[in-house]
Protein backbone atom coordinates (compact mmCIF):
# COMPACT_ATOMS: atom_id res chain seq x y z
CA UNK A 1 0.00 0.00 0.00
CA UNK A 2 2.72 2.15 0.94
CA UNK A 3 4.31 1.47 -2.44
CA UNK A 4 1.44 2.52 -4.39
CA UNK A 5 1.07 5.87 -2.49
CA UNK A 6 4.75 6.44 -3.05
CA UNK A 7 4.13 5.81 -6.81
CA UNK A 8 1.50 7.75 -7.10
CA UNK A 9 3.49 10.80 -5.93
CA UNK A 10 6.21 10.23 -7.88
CA UNK A 11 3.51 10.37 -10.97
CA UNK A 12 2.31 13.61 -9.51
CA UNK A 13 5.64 14.57 -9.10
CA UNK A 14 6.61 14.51 -12.32
CA UNK A 15 3.66 15.49 -13.80
CA UNK A 16 4.27 18.44 -11.80
CA UNK A 17 7.25 18.71 -13.18
CA UNK A 18 6.50 18.74 -16.91
CA UNK A 19 3.97 21.24 -16.18
CA UNK A 20 6.66 23.47 -14.86
CA UNK A 21 9.04 22.92 -17.88
CA UNK A 22 6.05 23.23 -20.09
CA UNK A 23 6.05 26.98 -19.44
CA UNK A 24 10.05 27.46 -18.33
CA UNK A 25 11.51 25.62 -21.49
CA UNK A 26 11.37 26.76 -25.21
CA UNK A 27 8.55 25.67 -27.46
CA UNK A 28 9.82 22.10 -28.68
CA UNK A 29 8.78 22.97 -32.19
CA UNK A 30 10.07 26.29 -32.66
CA UNK A 31 12.63 25.35 -35.09
CA UNK A 32 15.66 28.10 -35.64
CA UNK A 33 17.95 27.05 -38.62
CA UNK A 34 20.99 29.41 -37.20
CA UNK A 35 21.28 27.28 -34.19
CA UNK A 36 21.59 24.18 -35.46
CA UNK A 37 23.35 21.18 -33.45
CA UNK A 38 24.59 23.73 -30.55
CA UNK A 39 26.47 22.62 -27.67
CA UNK A 40 24.66 22.89 -24.04
CA UNK A 41 24.42 26.30 -22.99
CA UNK A 42 22.01 28.16 -20.17
CA UNK A 43 19.50 29.02 -22.89
CA UNK A 44 19.60 25.15 -24.29
CA UNK A 45 20.38 23.29 -21.22
CA UNK A 46 20.99 19.55 -23.43
CA UNK A 47 21.86 21.96 -27.05
CA UNK A 48 19.86 21.80 -29.70
CA UNK A 49 19.12 19.18 -32.77
CA UNK A 50 19.88 19.20 -36.22
CA UNK A 51 17.08 21.59 -36.83
CA UNK A 52 18.06 23.98 -34.08
CA UNK A 53 15.36 22.72 -31.77
CA UNK A 54 15.70 22.72 -28.12
CA UNK A 55 16.39 18.82 -26.69
CA UNK A 56 14.98 19.38 -23.14
CA UNK A 57 12.04 20.30 -24.03
CA UNK A 58 11.68 17.98 -26.60
CA UNK A 59 12.40 15.46 -23.59
CA UNK A 60 9.98 17.03 -21.65
CA UNK A 61 7.42 16.69 -23.96
CA UNK A 62 8.55 13.35 -24.72
CA UNK A 63 7.28 11.75 -21.64
CA UNK A 64 3.40 12.66 -21.74
CA UNK A 65 3.14 9.23 -24.21
CA UNK A 66 4.78 6.47 -22.19
CA UNK A 67 3.51 7.99 -19.07
CA UNK A 68 0.43 7.47 -20.24
CA UNK A 69 0.51 4.39 -21.68
CA UNK A 70 2.00 3.14 -17.87
CA UNK A 71 -1.33 4.68 -16.65
CA UNK A 72 -3.27 3.04 -19.02
CA UNK A 73 -1.58 -0.40 -19.03
CA UNK A 74 -1.62 -0.49 -15.18
CA UNK A 75 -4.95 0.52 -14.58
CA UNK A 76 -6.42 -1.95 -17.61
CA UNK A 77 -3.79 -5.04 -16.39
CA UNK A 78 -4.45 -4.85 -12.69
CA UNK A 79 -8.26 -4.65 -12.93
CA UNK A 80 -8.79 -7.14 -15.59
CA UNK A 81 -6.32 -9.83 -13.42
CA UNK A 82 -7.59 -9.27 -10.01
CA UNK A 83 -11.02 -10.09 -11.87
CA UNK A 84 -9.75 -12.97 -14.18
CA UNK A 85 -7.98 -14.87 -10.94
CA UNK A 86 -10.73 -13.97 -9.11
CA UNK A 87 -12.82 -16.27 -11.44
CA UNK A 88 -9.91 -18.75 -11.59
CA UNK A 89 -9.98 -19.24 -7.77
CA UNK A 90 -13.94 -19.04 -7.01
CA UNK A 91 -15.69 -19.46 -10.75
CA UNK A 92 -17.15 -22.64 -12.36
CA UNK A 93 -15.12 -25.09 -12.84
CA UNK A 94 -15.29 -25.19 -16.30
CA UNK A 95 -14.97 -21.19 -16.31
CA UNK A 96 -11.66 -21.57 -14.47
CA UNK A 97 -9.64 -23.94 -16.57
CA UNK A 98 -10.47 -22.01 -19.63
CA UNK A 99 -8.98 -19.17 -18.19
CA UNK A 100 -6.43 -20.62 -16.54
CA UNK A 101 -5.26 -22.08 -20.56
CA UNK A 102 -5.89 -18.06 -21.43
CA UNK A 103 -4.06 -16.69 -18.86
CA UNK A 104 -1.25 -19.70 -19.81
CA UNK A 105 -1.34 -18.40 -23.12
CA UNK A 106 -1.73 -15.01 -23.07
CA UNK A 107 2.41 -14.77 -21.50
CA UNK A 108 3.51 -16.15 -25.15
CA UNK A 109 1.80 -13.85 -26.98
CA UNK A 110 4.97 -11.63 -28.12
CA UNK A 111 3.96 -7.85 -27.54
CA UNK A 112 5.55 -6.25 -30.36
CA UNK A 113 3.14 -8.59 -32.77
CA UNK A 114 0.51 -7.90 -31.23
CA UNK A 115 1.16 -4.22 -31.35
CA UNK A 116 2.02 -4.74 -35.14
CA UNK A 117 -1.24 -6.27 -36.28
CA UNK A 118 -3.06 -3.80 -34.05
CA UNK A 119 -1.66 -1.13 -35.22
CA UNK A 120 -2.41 -2.59 -38.70
CA UNK A 121 -5.66 -2.60 -37.72
CA UNK A 122 -6.94 0.23 -35.86
CA UNK A 123 -4.13 2.56 -36.70
CA UNK A 124 -0.94 3.09 -34.77
CA UNK A 125 -1.58 4.81 -31.43
CA UNK A 126 -1.53 5.33 -27.85
CA UNK A 127 -4.66 3.24 -27.19
CA UNK A 128 -3.11 0.49 -29.59
CA UNK A 129 0.06 0.20 -27.77
CA UNK A 130 -1.97 0.16 -24.43
CA UNK A 131 -4.04 -2.76 -26.25
CA UNK A 132 -1.15 -4.46 -27.52
CA UNK A 133 0.41 -4.29 -23.86
CA UNK A 134 -2.85 -5.63 -22.02
CA UNK A 135 -3.21 -9.02 -24.12
CA UNK A 136 -0.82 -9.68 -22.55
CA UNK A 137 0.08 -8.22 -19.06
CA UNK A 138 -3.46 -9.06 -17.51
CA UNK A 139 -1.97 -13.25 -17.36
CA UNK A 140 0.44 -12.81 -14.47
CA UNK A 141 -1.66 -11.39 -12.23
CA UNK A 142 -4.49 -13.34 -12.69
CA UNK A 143 -2.31 -16.42 -12.02
CA UNK A 144 -0.34 -14.21 -8.96
CA UNK A 145 -3.81 -13.95 -7.70
CA UNK A 146 -5.48 -17.67 -8.39
CA UNK A 147 -2.01 -18.98 -6.77
CA UNK A 148 -1.95 -16.53 -3.69
CA UNK A 149 -5.79 -17.42 -3.33
CA UNK A 150 -5.07 -20.95 -3.30
CA UNK A 151 -2.83 -20.75 -0.26
CA UNK A 152 -5.02 -18.34 1.72
CA UNK A 153 -7.76 -20.90 1.28
CA UNK A 154 -6.01 -23.27 3.61
CA UNK A 155 -5.39 -20.22 6.66
CA UNK A 156 -7.02 -20.60 9.81
CA UNK A 157 -8.33 -16.84 9.39
CA UNK A 158 -10.30 -17.50 5.98
CA UNK A 159 -11.73 -20.79 7.24
CA UNK A 160 -12.88 -18.90 10.26
CA UNK A 161 -14.56 -15.59 7.77
CA UNK A 162 -15.93 -18.45 5.93
CA UNK A 163 -17.71 -20.15 9.09
CA UNK A 164 -18.82 -17.04 10.63
CA UNK A 165 -20.52 -16.68 6.83
CA UNK A 166 -18.68 -14.04 5.20
CA UNK A 167 -19.89 -12.97 1.42
CA UNK A 168 -17.31 -13.91 -1.26
CA UNK A 169 -16.63 -10.13 -2.13
CA UNK A 170 -16.20 -8.90 1.15
CA UNK A 171 -13.82 -11.94 1.99
CA UNK A 172 -11.73 -11.40 -1.71
CA UNK A 173 -11.73 -7.38 -0.33
CA UNK A 174 -10.36 -7.77 2.93
CA UNK A 175 -7.98 -11.19 2.92
CA UNK A 176 -6.95 -11.20 -0.40
CA UNK A 177 -6.18 -7.97 -2.04
CA UNK A 178 -3.91 -6.63 1.15
CA UNK A 179 -1.93 -9.69 0.73
CA UNK A 180 -1.54 -9.84 -2.67
CA UNK A 181 -0.15 -6.33 -2.76
CA UNK A 182 3.66 -6.90 -2.65
CA UNK A 183 3.39 -9.54 -5.70
CA UNK A 184 0.86 -7.64 -7.34
CA UNK A 185 3.09 -4.45 -7.19
CA UNK A 186 6.17 -5.93 -7.90
CA UNK A 187 4.17 -7.04 -11.25
CA UNK A 188 3.60 -3.48 -11.81
CA UNK A 189 6.51 -2.71 -12.03
CA UNK A 190 7.70 -4.71 -14.25
CA UNK A 191 4.62 -3.67 -16.92
CA UNK A 192 5.32 -0.17 -15.97
CA UNK A 193 9.09 -0.68 -17.75
CA UNK A 194 8.14 -2.72 -20.20
CA UNK A 195 5.27 -0.22 -21.33
CA UNK A 196 8.04 2.62 -21.44
CA UNK A 197 9.64 0.50 -23.19
CA UNK A 198 7.36 -0.67 -25.99
CA UNK A 199 6.27 3.13 -26.55
CA UNK A 200 9.58 3.64 -27.35
CA UNK A 201 10.34 0.76 -29.52
CA UNK A 202 7.35 1.16 -31.60
CA UNK A 203 8.03 4.88 -31.76
CA UNK A 204 11.70 3.96 -33.07
CA UNK A 205 10.04 1.39 -35.90
CA UNK A 206 8.01 4.80 -36.97
CA UNK A 207 4.80 3.53 -35.78
CA UNK A 208 4.38 6.08 -32.85
CA UNK A 209 0.63 8.22 -32.72
CA UNK A 210 1.88 11.25 -34.14
CA UNK A 211 5.13 11.67 -35.75
CA UNK A 212 5.07 15.68 -35.22
CA UNK A 213 4.82 15.50 -31.54
CA UNK A 214 8.00 14.63 -29.72
CA UNK A 215 8.37 10.86 -28.48
CA UNK A 216 11.47 9.18 -27.23
CA UNK A 217 11.35 6.52 -29.14
CA UNK A 218 11.31 8.68 -32.42
CA UNK A 219 13.28 10.71 -31.09
CA UNK A 220 16.09 8.21 -30.94
CA UNK A 221 15.24 6.93 -34.67
CA UNK A 222 15.17 10.96 -36.05
CA UNK A 223 18.50 11.58 -34.43
CA UNK A 224 20.22 8.20 -35.67
CA UNK A 225 21.88 9.30 -38.21
CA UNK A 226 23.64 11.71 -35.82
CA UNK A 227 24.59 9.03 -33.99
CA UNK A 228 28.74 8.99 -35.23
CA UNK A 229 29.09 12.46 -35.12
CA UNK A 230 26.68 14.08 -32.36
CA UNK A 231 26.19 11.01 -29.83
CA UNK A 232 24.47 13.14 -27.18
CA UNK A 233 21.44 13.31 -29.42
CA UNK A 234 20.62 9.77 -29.22
CA UNK A 235 22.27 9.18 -26.07
CA UNK A 236 19.87 11.72 -24.54
CA UNK A 237 16.34 10.04 -25.34
CA UNK A 238 18.37 6.44 -24.30
CA UNK A 239 19.24 7.54 -21.09
CA UNK A 240 16.37 9.33 -20.20
CA UNK A 241 13.78 6.26 -20.97
CA UNK A 242 15.87 4.04 -19.14
CA UNK A 243 16.23 6.01 -15.78
CA UNK A 244 12.31 6.13 -16.03
CA UNK A 245 12.12 2.71 -16.83
CA UNK A 246 14.84 1.96 -13.59
CA UNK A 247 13.03 4.25 -11.39
CA UNK A 248 9.47 2.73 -11.94
CA UNK A 249 11.11 -0.88 -11.36
CA UNK A 250 12.47 0.67 -8.03
CA UNK A 251 9.12 2.35 -6.66
CA UNK A 252 7.32 -0.65 -7.55
CA UNK A 253 8.99 -3.29 -7.71
CA UNK A 254 11.32 -3.81 -4.60
CA UNK A 255 12.22 -6.99 -3.85
CA UNK A 256 10.61 -8.63 -7.12
CA UNK A 257 13.22 -10.93 -7.92
CA UNK A 258 13.37 -12.46 -4.27
CA UNK A 259 9.66 -12.45 -4.20
CA UNK A 260 9.11 -14.26 -7.56
CA UNK A 261 12.19 -16.55 -8.00
CA UNK B 1 -1.26 -47.48 -28.42
CA UNK B 2 -2.34 -44.94 -26.06
CA UNK B 3 1.24 -43.17 -26.84
CA UNK B 4 0.09 -42.74 -30.14
CA UNK B 5 -3.05 -41.55 -28.93
CA UNK B 6 -2.03 -38.85 -26.45
CA UNK B 7 0.54 -37.83 -29.15
CA UNK B 8 -2.63 -37.90 -31.74
CA UNK B 9 -4.46 -35.61 -29.51
CA UNK B 10 -1.28 -33.54 -28.57
CA UNK B 11 -0.79 -32.40 -32.02
CA UNK B 12 -4.79 -31.96 -32.46
CA UNK B 13 -4.78 -29.70 -29.51
CA UNK B 14 -1.99 -27.65 -30.65
CA UNK B 15 -3.24 -27.33 -33.85
CA UNK B 16 -6.39 -25.80 -32.33
CA UNK B 17 -4.65 -23.03 -30.47
CA UNK B 18 -3.37 -22.11 -33.58
CA UNK B 19 -6.07 -22.23 -35.61
CA UNK B 20 -7.83 -19.61 -32.66
CA UNK B 21 -5.04 -17.66 -32.82
CA UNK B 22 -4.81 -17.68 -36.93
CA UNK B 23 -8.84 -16.84 -36.63
CA UNK B 24 -8.40 -14.02 -34.18
CA UNK B 25 -6.15 -11.78 -36.49
CA UNK B 26 -8.03 -12.79 -39.44
CA UNK B 27 -11.39 -11.62 -38.54
CA UNK B 28 -9.63 -8.99 -36.96
CA UNK B 29 -7.87 -7.35 -39.72
CA UNK B 30 -10.87 -8.03 -41.57
CA UNK B 31 -13.12 -5.98 -40.03
CA UNK B 32 -11.78 -3.27 -39.98
CA UNK B 33 -13.13 -0.07 -41.73
CA UNK B 34 -11.16 0.48 -44.99
CA UNK B 35 -11.44 -1.60 -47.76
CA UNK B 36 -7.97 -3.30 -48.89
CA UNK B 37 -9.21 -2.93 -52.82
CA UNK B 38 -10.22 0.56 -52.49
CA UNK B 39 -7.11 2.01 -50.82
CA UNK B 40 -5.33 0.21 -53.52
CA UNK B 41 -7.16 1.73 -56.07
CA UNK B 42 -7.04 5.18 -54.86
CA UNK B 43 -3.19 5.19 -55.01
CA UNK B 44 -3.20 4.13 -58.56
CA UNK B 45 -5.53 6.97 -59.73
CA UNK B 46 -7.40 4.67 -61.94
CA UNK B 47 -11.37 5.46 -62.34
CA UNK B 48 -11.78 1.98 -61.33
CA UNK B 49 -15.37 0.01 -62.61
CA UNK B 50 -17.44 -2.34 -60.38
CA UNK B 51 -15.64 -5.15 -62.14
CA UNK B 52 -12.42 -4.32 -61.46
CA UNK B 53 -13.10 -4.08 -57.84
CA UNK B 54 -15.03 -7.61 -58.13
CA UNK B 55 -12.04 -8.60 -59.76
CA UNK B 56 -9.33 -7.83 -57.60
CA UNK B 57 -11.46 -8.94 -54.62
CA UNK B 58 -11.60 -12.28 -56.21
CA UNK B 59 -7.87 -12.26 -56.45
CA UNK B 60 -6.96 -11.08 -53.38
CA UNK B 61 -9.17 -13.84 -51.45
CA UNK B 62 -11.83 -10.94 -50.44
CA UNK B 63 -14.89 -12.15 -52.34
CA UNK B 64 -17.40 -14.74 -50.12
CA UNK B 65 -18.63 -15.03 -46.50
CA UNK B 66 -15.56 -14.03 -44.29
CA UNK B 67 -15.82 -18.33 -43.34
CA UNK B 68 -15.13 -19.44 -46.82
CA UNK B 69 -12.48 -17.13 -46.62
CA UNK B 70 -10.73 -18.17 -44.07
CA UNK B 71 -10.99 -21.73 -44.91
CA UNK B 72 -9.71 -20.65 -48.32
CA UNK B 73 -7.04 -19.19 -46.78
CA UNK B 74 -5.73 -21.25 -44.13
CA UNK B 75 -6.01 -24.50 -47.45
CA UNK B 76 -3.99 -21.95 -48.96
CA UNK B 77 -1.48 -21.40 -46.14
CA UNK B 78 -0.94 -25.10 -45.47
CA UNK B 79 -0.42 -25.22 -49.27
CA UNK B 80 2.28 -22.60 -49.17
CA UNK B 81 0.11 -20.46 -51.74
CA UNK B 82 -0.04 -17.16 -49.44
CA UNK B 83 -1.68 -15.24 -51.96
CA UNK B 84 0.04 -11.79 -53.41
CA UNK B 85 0.64 -9.09 -51.62
CA UNK B 86 -1.55 -6.07 -51.84
CA UNK B 87 1.17 -3.77 -52.40
CA UNK B 88 3.90 -5.23 -54.94
CA UNK B 89 2.16 -7.70 -56.07
CA UNK B 90 4.79 -10.33 -55.87
CA UNK B 91 3.80 -13.79 -54.20
CA UNK B 92 3.84 -13.28 -50.57
CA UNK B 93 5.50 -16.94 -49.96
CA UNK B 94 8.34 -16.12 -52.19
CA UNK B 95 8.77 -12.23 -50.69
CA UNK B 96 8.54 -14.13 -47.35
CA UNK B 97 11.36 -17.48 -47.94
CA UNK B 98 13.95 -14.69 -48.71
CA UNK B 99 13.74 -13.46 -45.63
CA UNK B 100 12.50 -15.86 -42.72
CA UNK B 101 15.63 -17.68 -42.41
CA UNK B 102 17.61 -14.42 -41.27
CA UNK B 103 14.84 -14.00 -38.84
CA UNK B 104 15.12 -17.87 -37.48
CA UNK B 105 18.88 -17.75 -37.61
CA UNK B 106 18.40 -14.71 -34.98
CA UNK B 107 15.59 -15.91 -33.43
CA UNK B 108 17.22 -19.59 -32.81
CA UNK B 109 20.32 -18.44 -32.43
CA UNK B 110 19.37 -15.95 -29.51
CA UNK B 111 17.25 -18.66 -27.37
CA UNK B 112 19.43 -21.24 -27.66
CA UNK B 113 22.68 -19.14 -26.34
CA UNK B 114 19.92 -17.26 -23.78
CA UNK B 115 18.92 -20.96 -23.03
CA UNK B 116 22.43 -22.64 -22.73
CA UNK B 117 24.03 -18.95 -21.66
CA UNK B 118 21.58 -18.93 -18.57
CA UNK B 119 21.97 -22.76 -17.56
CA UNK B 120 25.82 -22.27 -17.33
CA UNK B 121 25.51 -18.82 -15.55
CA UNK B 122 22.45 -19.89 -12.98
CA UNK B 123 24.67 -22.92 -12.51
CA UNK B 124 27.15 -21.14 -11.00
CA UNK B 125 25.62 -18.81 -9.20
CA UNK B 126 23.60 -21.48 -7.30
CA UNK B 127 27.32 -22.84 -6.75
CA UNK B 128 28.62 -19.70 -5.19
CA UNK B 129 25.67 -17.60 -3.31
CA UNK B 130 26.78 -13.93 -3.88
CA UNK B 131 30.00 -14.41 -5.84
CA UNK B 132 30.39 -12.89 -9.39
CA UNK B 133 28.45 -14.97 -11.06
CA UNK B 134 25.38 -14.22 -8.91
CA UNK B 135 26.05 -10.67 -8.89
CA UNK B 136 26.05 -10.99 -12.94
CA UNK B 137 23.05 -12.35 -13.40
CA UNK B 138 21.03 -10.15 -10.94
CA UNK B 139 22.17 -6.90 -13.04
CA UNK B 140 21.90 -9.18 -16.31
CA UNK B 141 18.58 -9.86 -14.52
CA UNK B 142 17.48 -6.26 -14.10
CA UNK B 143 19.20 -4.63 -17.22
CA UNK B 144 17.18 -6.75 -19.50
CA UNK B 145 13.40 -5.27 -18.40
CA UNK B 146 14.81 -2.16 -17.51
CA UNK B 147 16.55 -1.00 -20.99
CA UNK B 148 15.11 -0.80 -24.37
CA UNK B 149 16.55 -3.23 -26.55
CA UNK B 150 16.72 -1.28 -29.80
CA UNK B 151 19.03 2.07 -27.53
CA UNK B 152 21.30 -1.06 -26.27
CA UNK B 153 21.84 -1.85 -30.19
CA UNK B 154 22.23 1.52 -31.18
CA UNK B 155 24.69 1.95 -28.44
CA UNK B 156 26.77 -1.31 -29.25
CA UNK B 157 27.07 -0.04 -32.80
CA UNK B 158 28.41 3.28 -31.92
CA UNK B 159 31.29 1.81 -30.06
CA UNK B 160 32.03 -0.89 -31.94
CA UNK B 161 31.75 0.89 -35.17
CA UNK B 162 33.21 4.64 -34.60
CA UNK B 163 35.06 4.14 -30.90
CA UNK B 164 36.91 0.49 -31.84
CA UNK B 165 36.64 0.12 -35.83
CA UNK B 166 35.61 -3.47 -35.17
CA UNK B 167 32.65 -3.85 -37.31
CA UNK B 168 31.62 -1.93 -40.22
CA UNK B 169 28.03 -0.48 -38.80
CA UNK B 170 25.13 -0.54 -41.56
CA UNK B 171 27.45 -2.06 -43.71
CA UNK B 172 26.99 -5.63 -44.08
CA UNK B 173 29.12 -9.35 -43.27
CA UNK B 174 27.85 -12.41 -41.25
CA UNK B 175 29.14 -10.64 -37.98
CA UNK B 176 26.96 -7.54 -38.51
CA UNK B 177 23.78 -10.15 -39.83
CA UNK B 178 23.46 -12.77 -37.78
CA UNK B 179 26.38 -12.04 -34.73
CA UNK B 180 25.00 -8.73 -33.42
CA UNK B 181 21.70 -9.73 -33.24
CA UNK B 182 21.82 -12.93 -31.58
CA UNK B 183 23.87 -11.63 -28.68
CA UNK B 184 21.46 -8.55 -28.62
CA UNK B 185 18.65 -11.24 -28.14
CA UNK B 186 20.56 -13.45 -26.07
CA UNK B 187 21.82 -10.36 -23.73
CA UNK B 188 18.25 -9.66 -22.75
CA UNK B 189 16.88 -12.99 -21.86
CA UNK B 190 20.24 -14.51 -20.54
CA UNK B 191 19.70 -12.55 -17.22
CA UNK B 192 16.40 -14.00 -15.88
CA UNK B 193 17.05 -16.96 -17.61
CA UNK B 194 19.61 -17.28 -15.33
CA UNK B 195 17.81 -16.73 -12.60
CA UNK B 196 14.98 -19.02 -13.07
CA UNK B 197 18.32 -21.87 -13.45
CA UNK B 198 19.78 -20.69 -9.95
CA UNK B 199 16.39 -20.95 -8.69
CA UNK B 200 16.05 -24.79 -9.01
CA UNK B 201 19.51 -25.45 -8.41
CA UNK B 202 19.77 -23.33 -4.77
CA UNK B 203 16.49 -25.64 -4.18
CA UNK B 204 18.32 -28.56 -4.44
CA UNK B 205 21.06 -27.39 -2.17
CA UNK B 206 18.47 -27.90 0.88
CA UNK B 207 17.17 -31.01 0.12
CA UNK B 208 18.61 -34.57 2.39
CA UNK B 209 19.77 -36.03 -0.99
CA UNK B 210 22.49 -33.32 -1.82
CA UNK B 211 23.86 -33.80 1.93
CA UNK B 212 24.00 -37.31 1.64
CA UNK B 213 26.09 -36.61 -1.56
CA UNK B 214 28.11 -34.34 0.48
CA UNK B 215 28.61 -36.77 3.54
CA UNK B 216 29.84 -39.78 0.41
CA UNK B 217 32.45 -37.22 0.33
CA UNK B 218 31.68 -35.66 -3.13
CA UNK B 219 32.92 -32.60 -3.58
CA UNK B 220 29.83 -29.27 -3.68
CA UNK B 221 30.27 -28.68 -7.76
CA UNK B 222 30.16 -32.41 -8.61
CA UNK B 223 27.13 -33.17 -5.85
CA UNK B 224 25.13 -30.02 -7.03
CA UNK B 225 26.02 -31.06 -10.34
CA UNK B 226 24.87 -34.65 -10.70
CA UNK B 227 21.50 -33.63 -8.35
CA UNK B 228 20.71 -30.06 -9.55
CA UNK B 229 21.04 -30.41 -13.42
CA UNK B 230 17.30 -31.84 -13.60
CA UNK B 231 16.03 -29.18 -11.34
CA UNK B 232 17.28 -26.32 -12.87
CA UNK B 233 16.79 -27.62 -16.22
CA UNK B 234 13.06 -27.54 -15.02
CA UNK B 235 12.74 -24.62 -13.53
CA UNK B 236 14.03 -22.66 -17.00
CA UNK B 237 11.84 -24.68 -19.19
CA UNK B 238 8.67 -23.55 -16.77
CA UNK B 239 9.63 -20.16 -17.34
CA UNK B 240 9.95 -20.23 -21.23
CA UNK B 241 6.84 -19.29 -22.33
CA UNK B 242 7.47 -15.14 -21.32
CA UNK B 243 11.09 -15.03 -22.17
CA UNK B 244 9.68 -16.80 -25.57
CA UNK B 245 7.53 -14.15 -25.98
CA UNK B 246 10.05 -11.61 -25.19
CA UNK B 247 12.68 -13.29 -27.67
CA UNK B 248 10.35 -13.37 -31.07
CA UNK B 249 9.95 -9.38 -30.26
CA UNK B 250 13.45 -8.80 -29.43
CA UNK B 251 14.15 -10.37 -33.04
CA UNK B 252 12.02 -7.96 -34.68
CA UNK B 253 14.03 -5.01 -33.04
CA UNK B 254 17.44 -6.64 -33.40
CA UNK B 255 16.42 -7.00 -36.99
CA UNK B 256 15.62 -3.18 -37.76
CA UNK B 257 18.45 -1.87 -35.49
CA UNK B 258 21.07 -3.85 -37.20
CA UNK B 259 19.70 -3.69 -41.03
CA UNK B 260 18.88 -7.19 -41.13
CA UNK B 261 16.55 -7.92 -44.20
CA UNK B 262 14.76 -10.43 -42.02
CA UNK B 263 11.07 -10.82 -42.00
CA UNK B 264 10.42 -7.87 -39.81
CA UNK B 265 11.42 -4.74 -41.97
CA UNK B 266 8.91 -6.26 -44.38
CA UNK B 267 6.13 -6.69 -41.74
CA UNK B 268 6.40 -3.09 -40.67
CA UNK B 269 6.34 -1.93 -43.81
CA UNK B 270 2.90 -3.97 -44.63
CA UNK B 271 1.40 -2.48 -41.20
CA UNK B 272 2.53 1.25 -42.28
CA UNK B 273 0.69 0.07 -45.72
CA UNK B 274 -2.24 -2.64 -44.33
CA UNK B 275 -1.24 -4.96 -46.53
CA UNK B 276 -2.99 -7.77 -44.77
CA UNK B 277 -1.68 -10.33 -47.37
CA UNK B 278 1.36 -10.43 -45.50
CA UNK B 279 0.69 -9.74 -42.05
CA UNK B 280 -1.39 -12.65 -42.02
CA UNK B 281 1.27 -15.60 -42.63
CA UNK B 282 3.55 -13.27 -40.50
CA UNK B 283 1.30 -13.89 -37.73
CA UNK B 284 0.28 -17.20 -38.57
CA UNK B 285 4.17 -18.03 -38.71
CA UNK B 286 5.16 -16.25 -35.28
CA UNK B 287 2.21 -18.28 -33.69
CA UNK B 288 3.68 -21.74 -35.32
CA UNK B 289 7.19 -21.09 -33.73
CA UNK B 290 5.82 -20.03 -30.31
CA UNK B 291 3.37 -23.03 -29.96
CA UNK B 292 6.02 -25.46 -31.45
CA UNK B 293 8.60 -24.14 -29.03
CA UNK B 294 6.32 -24.27 -25.45
CA UNK B 295 5.21 -27.56 -26.63
CA UNK B 296 9.03 -29.04 -27.15
CA UNK B 297 9.77 -27.30 -23.58
CA UNK B 298 6.77 -29.13 -22.36
CA UNK B 299 7.77 -32.66 -23.41
CA UNK B 300 11.52 -32.31 -21.91
CA UNK B 301 9.82 -30.92 -18.63
CA UNK B 302 7.67 -34.11 -18.65
CA UNK B 303 10.96 -35.95 -19.53
CA UNK B 304 13.10 -34.33 -17.06
CA UNK B 305 10.35 -34.65 -14.47
CA UNK B 306 7.45 -37.75 -14.89
CA UNK B 307 5.74 -36.60 -12.22
CA UNK B 308 4.03 -33.54 -14.16
CA UNK B 309 1.00 -34.41 -15.96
Amino acid sequence: MKRIVRFLACLAALAGLAFWASGALPDPHAIDLSNRLASPSLQHPLGTDHLGRDLAARLVWGALPSLAAVALVLSGGLGLGVLAGGVMALGPRALRAGVQWLAETALAVPTLVTALVLSAAFGAGLLTVAMALLVTSWAPYALAVAALFDRIRGEPYWMASQALGARPSAAIVRHMLPNAWPALGALAGADAGRAVILVASLGFIGLSADTGRPEWGAMIHEYRMFLFTEPRLVLAPILTCTLVCVALHGLLDRGAAKARR
Amino acid sequence: MTAMVATARGVGRLALSWLAVVATVFVLLRAMPGDPVEVFLAQTNIAAGPETVAAYRARWGLDGPLAAQFLQWVLGFVTFDWGVSFETGRPVAEELAGRAPYSAAIGFGGMALAVAGGFCLGFAAAHRPGGWADAASRVLAVAGQALPAFAVGLVALWILGVHLRWINAFGGGVTERILLPVLLVAFFSIGSMARLARAGFHDVRRSPYYLTALSKGRSRLAALWFHGRAAGALTLMAGLAPELAWIVGGTAVAEIVFGVPGLSERIVQAVANRDYAVIQPYVALVALWVICLLQGARVLRRALDPRIP
